[in-house]
């Protein structure tokens, strides 16, 4: 009989057996359910049919505990703002387990220097203050009766089905292109919230067909790109910021307006008029830079000139070589409180002050104001 | 070697566990139960086992055995045997390919290739592995004194 059921094994069925190992069935038969094979056997002797005999064999199916926590499509960073707060990400828990279970949550910064790999960046900082919520209806942001709390336990999810969870965190100030990669993990545990208890390949196997008595396994899948190396009933996900900041460089140059002797070339001579350029530049790629503000002390030995601040001033080649257009961009008044965007001596004195409007990336904006070398 | 052993301590662990009929009947009929597993060798091989259904989970391969055998002193004829799936369990072929099915419970019969299935829509599709709800060999042979064989299919739990 051995023989024969060798023989079986390495037959057709046998190919067919390994190109379908573990057909995905929506059915998932529960746990502890009891499956009773009968036979039945009609035949005649001497052609007067007999009575129908029977057989039976019974087993009861065993519990399998599989999960799989997935970042939520879209797939892909979640781009960020430095000093951000409260920013979401989704994942999705599906339940493949033949059984409902409870999972406890926990999100995670991974070390900073580490590569993940699947497109994201190499982690390089940290945010904080982990929040969680179900997302009930799945589309993905919080809305109606969803709330975040500091721990989530999801609870009595039903096999087969699939749960939608919100990770909240708020972002560190960071450089642009900083990257934030962040786990969510998910431990099962039992409807009642209690911790699995399952066996695994050095323990026996039990007849169970008495009601309650089956096994519990644990058979997540050992993908390599989600890093699960051991079957302990926890499963996870990436997920990862990408921090999009402004990245500004500042340069203030000088010119010698007219000096009351030369025709052309003004020299820095006392009585001078000299033409100070703050430009900021943003980086190509980097996030719109918004309110940023100019403040600049007189130097000493210059008189500042009476309402010469200009405000978002055309600059070309900002940097060592910057020109500024002075009929460009708009006048400011001296005088504080007024809306012009600028003001002289307010708070401190002695200081020119001007507020740029936006500068979006890979463009530079600059003041201008004037002062005079004193005689 | 040692899965060779294997096999065997399943085997004659499950004639324990299965039932068999009374022996005031002239046929003595055994169902059995197995479920298969993938074990790696210590070489890295791969290799196929039958052990005793007492850790089965949901895609597992389970193999059937129905072993008979005529213990009455009379040549037994007119042999069928029909074998219901159970419910939580899908039909994954027989050993012999010469079972009839019925995919209705039970009601009609043919060879697999033969049924059809009413679609929700109405329309009719061939029928399936899975749509498979009984199997029969209508064993068209005697069966002497003493006589004894087995019927072998496969099945997946759901």
């Amino acid at each position: 009989m051995t023989s024969k059921l060798k023989l079986l094994s390495a037959s057709s069925g046998f190919a067919l057996v390994l190109a379908f190992a573990s057909p995905a069935y929506a059915q998932n038969t529960d746990a502890n359910t009891l499956i009773t094979n009968t036979v039945n056997v009609d035949f005649q002797v001497g052609g007067v049919p007999q009575t129908t005999i029977s057989a039976q064999n019974q087993f009861r199916v065993d519990r399998k505990i599989l999960f799989s926590v997935s970042e939520k499509t879209t797939v892909g960073t979640t781009s960020v703002t430095s000093g951000q707060q409260n920013r979401d990400v989704a994942f999705t828990l599906v339940n493949s387990s033949n059984d409902t279970l409870d999972f406890s949550l926990a999100a995670t910064n991974t070390a900073n220097g580490t590569t993940i790999g699947g497109g994201r960046g190499t982690d390089s900082i940290d945010v904080t203050n982990f929040e969680y919520a179900i997302d009930t209806n799945g589309n993905g942001v919080l809305d109606g009766a969803e709330a975040f709390s500091t721990s989530l336990t999801l609870n009595d999810v039903a096999k087969n089905t699939t749960v939608h969870i919100l990770v909240r965190s708020d972002i560190p100030v960071s450089a642009n292109g900083s990257v934030a990669v962040v786990q969510l993990a998910a431990t099962a545990l039992n409807s009642n919230a209690t911790a699995i208890t399952a066996v695994d390949d050095t323990v026996a196997n039990t007849a169970d067909v008495t009601s309650g008595t089956f096994q519990t396994i644990f058979a997540e899948d050992l993908t390599p790109t989600q890093g699960n190396t051991s079957r302990n009933g926890v499963s996870w996900a990436w997920d990862d910021y990408t921090v999009s900041a402004p990245v500004l460089t500042v340069f203030k140059s000088s010119r010698i307006i007219s000096d009351g002797v030369s025709s052309t070339n003004p020299k820095a001579i006392p009585g001078a008029v000299v033409e100070y350029c703050i430009s900021v530049a943003n980086a190509a790629g980097a996030a719109t830079a918004s309110n940023v503000s100019i403040s600049d002390l007189v130097p000493t030995n210059t008189t500042y000139v009476t309402n010469s601040i200009r405000r978002n001033v055309t600059v070309t080649n900002p940097g060592a070589t910057q020109t500024c257009d002075n009929t460009s961009g708009s006048p400011v008044t001296d005088s504080n409180g007024d809306t012009d965007g600028g003001n002289f001596g307010t708070p401190t004195a002695n200081t020119a002050y001007a507020t740029l409007s936006d500068i979006v990336q890979n463009t530079a904006s600059a003041m201008i104001f004037r002062v005079t070398i004193v005689n | 070697m040692k899965i060779f052993t294997s096999i065997v301590a399943a085997i004659l662990a499950c004639f324990c566990v299965a039932s068999t009929t009374f022996a005031a009947t002239p046929l003595q009929l055994v169902s059995d139960v197995f479920v298969e597993r993938q074990v790696v060798k210590p070489d890295g091989s791969k290799t196929v086992i039958l052990e005793k259904p007492n850790l089965v989970t949901p895609g597992d391969n389970l193999v059937f055995v129905v072993r008979y055998k005529n213990v009455g002193g009379a040549t037994a004829s007119n042999f069928v045997v029909t074998n219901p799936l159970p419910a939580a369990v899908a039909f994954d072929g027989t050993s012999d390919g010469l079972e009839t099915v019925s995919v209705d419970g039970g009601k009609s019969w043919g060879f697999l290739g033969t049924l059809r299935v009413t679609k929700p829509d109405g329309t009719l599709r061939p029928a399936l592995r899975s749509d498979v709800t009984h199997i029969k060999w209508n064993l068209n042979q005697t069966l002497t004194a003493g006589a004894e064989g087995k019927l072998i299919f496969r099945g997946i739990v759901k």
